[in-house]
């Protein structure tokens, strides 16, 4: 399993931000729904190993992330797009992606390509020379993307990466992320319900920090039947899971 | 909770090592992207207006014309607010940006990426300085005759750069926020500004670890005569090496900042800043000033002793006068000083047959910059058979520096040779010496009522009578008149009355009575 997460609890003060994920990955992109608060993102950060975790275990990629050394491989093998992209503004896109495969350590030999490629998966091989200041925020998240795939990750993380995007660059980046479901696991944290049933081969919902719903997209829907709350089949899957789970 | 049917990953490939390379590429973009050269143009202009442009003005010797700029430190001054306060702003790029979370999620550790910022922070700065430097050196060189700067106070402003910059970059990445630069920045002329008022008026111990302490190690004819003694200088780059190097090591503590046995080495690497520093300044504490300078005895090689040989310059003034080639615009002016009192002396006992520049001394304590030198700073005599007048030139203030202009710079050599003659010694000499000098003086171009102002700028100022005490603005009367008389006298009878009592006039036996 690429994530195994046991009973993982994250605390800030006495807000429990995360209480109590079990939940077990391979390859695939996996959806993660929520509203504004779920914990969402904490779990996400917890997967980056940028936030330990107050209590549970986690292992990812078959390692435990609580040594520095198992750390460090992770993150060797892991992409990962933050809610809030902060950016250098003097930095070129391509100085950015750069600059992520070089912290990443990958060898130098195959950074240049790697950054290429990269950008270009993202279509802004015309835009590789522009200052980051100069983006739009698509752009900007479309750049931020860039730099979490550069190195070919085994674990892709990503917190609203369709922020901002338009829907042509969406429909690219769910054919992207399909792409890496291939041979990776994509998290993918939304709150674009179509994100989910375009590209996602299994979702899960939050609420108050805790998994209230894991299945594919259809069991959602199927969840949603009968329930009259919200526009498409997933978004009444969607009201009808919390609904059920907040009663 | 639902697991997928992807088989288990086999065990992770290795990768190899490859930090070195993409360490110098970081370092690369840092510096391509360094947000310094935008401060640049600022702090050239600053420094042309702080230092160059008083340095201009200065006398045409290394010691004097870099006296402003690295005696007392102002190069320092101008660049140290504006490293510190840029140094801060790229310390504190990662938290101000949100970018924490982001650079925290990759393979190298923080420490790492860090320091590369912050190299290439530090090298931005410290080769805007050099840059600058060696402009100001190539400029200010141009109409310096002979000699060479003192390297090693370039290099210590050098690491001074360095040092500022390490610490504004550590202060950023501790407090990251929009206010860090300008708090950094202040902090920094702070610090400069302390300095340099405990180098005012300090005369030496820890305090010449300062970078604004000229006060024993930049003054006078150093570098001249006898090499720039470097052991100052040496102690002030351990000791700022010591900060930029703790100040590095600082970056690698917080627990987000790497593994334990990184930042184990990050400890060590602050600790051995720090002691370095220390020792630093317990080094400085031990100098005593010596002829050439401070010395630091732990540091002090004994070559720096061995005086620099010279072809000096000499020219004809009734006796030959030879000056230091450094010294050799003044060489006109020490012939026009001297030429007359030669004439008036020549022939006399104890008239010196020759004028030879010497070195001016170190003393401890600070320097009058505001008064006149003192005697032991000037040590003019008139020794050994034949006699030589030894001549310490830049104990006076050479014209351009200080106030003081060509006519005063003639006088002040006129007056030390005539005090020397008479035998006044390092005091103002007793009355009849009193009269000798200002009727000898008077006959060398000096007016009697011009006299008291020449004194005034030496050691031998005239005491007010009044109440607040100072200087006089003129003889007293029995003074005046005598001295009136005895240059009224033919210059004959003035020479007989010189050759007969010349001996008991020098040492000071000779009464108001006797005077002619």
């Amino acid at each position: 399993m690429n994530v195994e997460l046991t009973e993982l609890h994250r605390k800030f003060g006495h807000v429990r931000a995360v209480a109590g994920v079990s939940l077990q990955a391979g390859p695939g992109v996996f959806g993660l729904l929520g509203p504004n608060g779920a914990g969402k993102t904490s779990l996400l950060r917890m997967m980056a190993t940028v936030l330990p975790p107050t209590s549970g275990k986690l292992y990812l990629l078959d390692r435990d992330p609580g040594s520095y050394g198992p750390r460090r491989e992770i993150r060797r093998r892991l992409g990962y797009l933050p809610q809030n992209l902060g950016y250098y503004p003097g930095f070129t896109v391509a100085d950015f992606v750069e600059y992520f495969a070089l912290l990443k350590d990958m060898p130098p030999r195959q950074v240049p390509r790697a950054v290429a490629a990269a950008i270009e998966h993202l279509g802004m091989g015309d835009k590789a020379r522009a200052k980051l200041r100069t983006l739009s925020g698509g752009m900007l998240r479309r750049a931020g993307i860039a730099q979490a795939i550069v190195n070919e990750p085994e674990l892709l993380l990503l917190d609203e990466p369709t922020a901002g995007l338009d829907p042509e660059q969406r429909v690219s980046f769910r054919a992207l992320l399909r792409d890496f479901g291939q041979r990776s696991t994509v998290i993918v944290s939304t709150h674009l319900v179509e994100d989910v049933a375009a590209a996602c081969t299994e979702v899960m919902l939050m609420d108050a920090g805790r998994i209230v719903f894991h299945g594919t997209p259809a069991e959602l829907i199927a969840r949603g039947e009968g329930h009259s709350v919200g526009d498409a089949p997933l978004e009444r899957g969607y009201s009808a899971v919390l609904a059920a789970a907040r009663s | 909770m639902t697991a997928t049917a992807a088989p288990v990953r086999a065990a992770p490939r290795q990768v190899p090592r490859v930090a070195p390379r993409n360490m110098t590429r970081l370092v690369w973009m840092e510096l391509r992207r360094n947000t310094m050269p935008v401060v640049l143009p600022l702090i050239a202009v600053l420094f042309w207006f702080d230092s160059y442009r008083i340095a201009a003005t200065m006398p045409p010797l290394w010691v004097e014309r870099l006296y402003y700029i690295l005696g007392q430190g102002h190069a320092l001054v101008d660049f140290a607010p504006f490293v510190a306060g840029v140094a801060a702003w790229m310390g504190s790029r990662d938290g101000r940006r949100g970018m924490t979370d982001l650079v925290t999620a990759t393979v190298r550790p923080r420490w790492e990426a860090q320091l590369a910022t912050c190299a290439a922070t530090v090298v931005c700065a410290v080769g805007s300085y050099l840059v600058v430097m060696a402009v100001t050196l190539g400029l200010l060189g141009r109409s310096i005759a002979w000699g060479g700067p003192p390297w090693w106070s370039v290099g210590a402003g050098a690491v001074g750069v360095a040092a500022f910059t390490s610490a504004g970059f550590a202060l950023g990445a501790y407090f990251p926020g929009r206010f860090i630069a300008p708090v950094a920045a202040f902090g920094a002329l702070f610090a400069m500004g302390t300095s340099s008022q405990i180098g005012f008026s300090s005369s030496g111990g820890w305090a010449l670890i300062l970078p604004t302490m000229s006060n024993g190690n930049f003054d006078k004819d150093a570098g001249l005569f006898y090499p720039f003694l470097p052991d100052v200088q040496i102690a002030r780059v351990m000791f700022a090496a010591g900060v930029a190097v703790a100040a590095a090591g600082l970056l690698g503590l917080p627990a987000s900042a790497g593994g334990p046995r990184l930042r184990r080495s990050a400890a060590v690497v602050t600790a051995a800043g720090v002691a370095a520093a220390v020792t630093a300044v317990a080094l400085a504490s031990t100098a005593q000033v010596g002829p050439n300078g401070a010395v630091i005895p732990a540091l002090h090689d004994a070559a720096s002793d061995r005086p620099i040989l010279y072809t000096p310059v000499c020219g004809q003034a009734g006796i030959p006068v030879c000056v230091h080639p450094a010294y050799r615009s003044y060489l006109p002016d020490a012939q026009t000083a001297l030429r007359p009192v030669v004439q008036e002396l020549t022939g006399l006992p104890g008239a010196p047959v020759r004028a030879t520049q010497v070195a001016a001394v170190f003393q401890a304590g600070p320097p009058p910059l505001t008064g006149p030198p003192t005697a032991a700073q000037l040590q003019v005599e008139t020794i050994g058979s034949p006699p030589v007048l030894h001549l310490t030139l830049n104990a006076i203030a050479l014209p351009g520096s200080f106030g003081m202009n060509t006519s005063g710079f003639i006088g002040q050599i006129r007056l030390q040779f005539v005090h020397a003659f008479v035998g006044a010694g390092g005091g103002s000499g007793n009355p009849a010496q009193q009269i000798v000098q200002a009727a000898l003086l008077q006959d060398a171009g000096i007016p009697l009522a011009a006299q008291p102002n020449v004194l005034g700028q030496s050691p031998w100022a005239l005491p007010s009578r009044g109440r607040g005490g100072g200087v006089a603005a003129s003889y007293p009367r029995p003074i005046s008149v005598a001295a009136s008389r005895f240059a009224a006298l033919p210059a004959a009878a003035r020479h007989a009355w010189l050759a007969a009592h010349l001996a008991a006039l020098r040492s000071g036996r000779v009464t108001l009575a006797q005077l002619p």
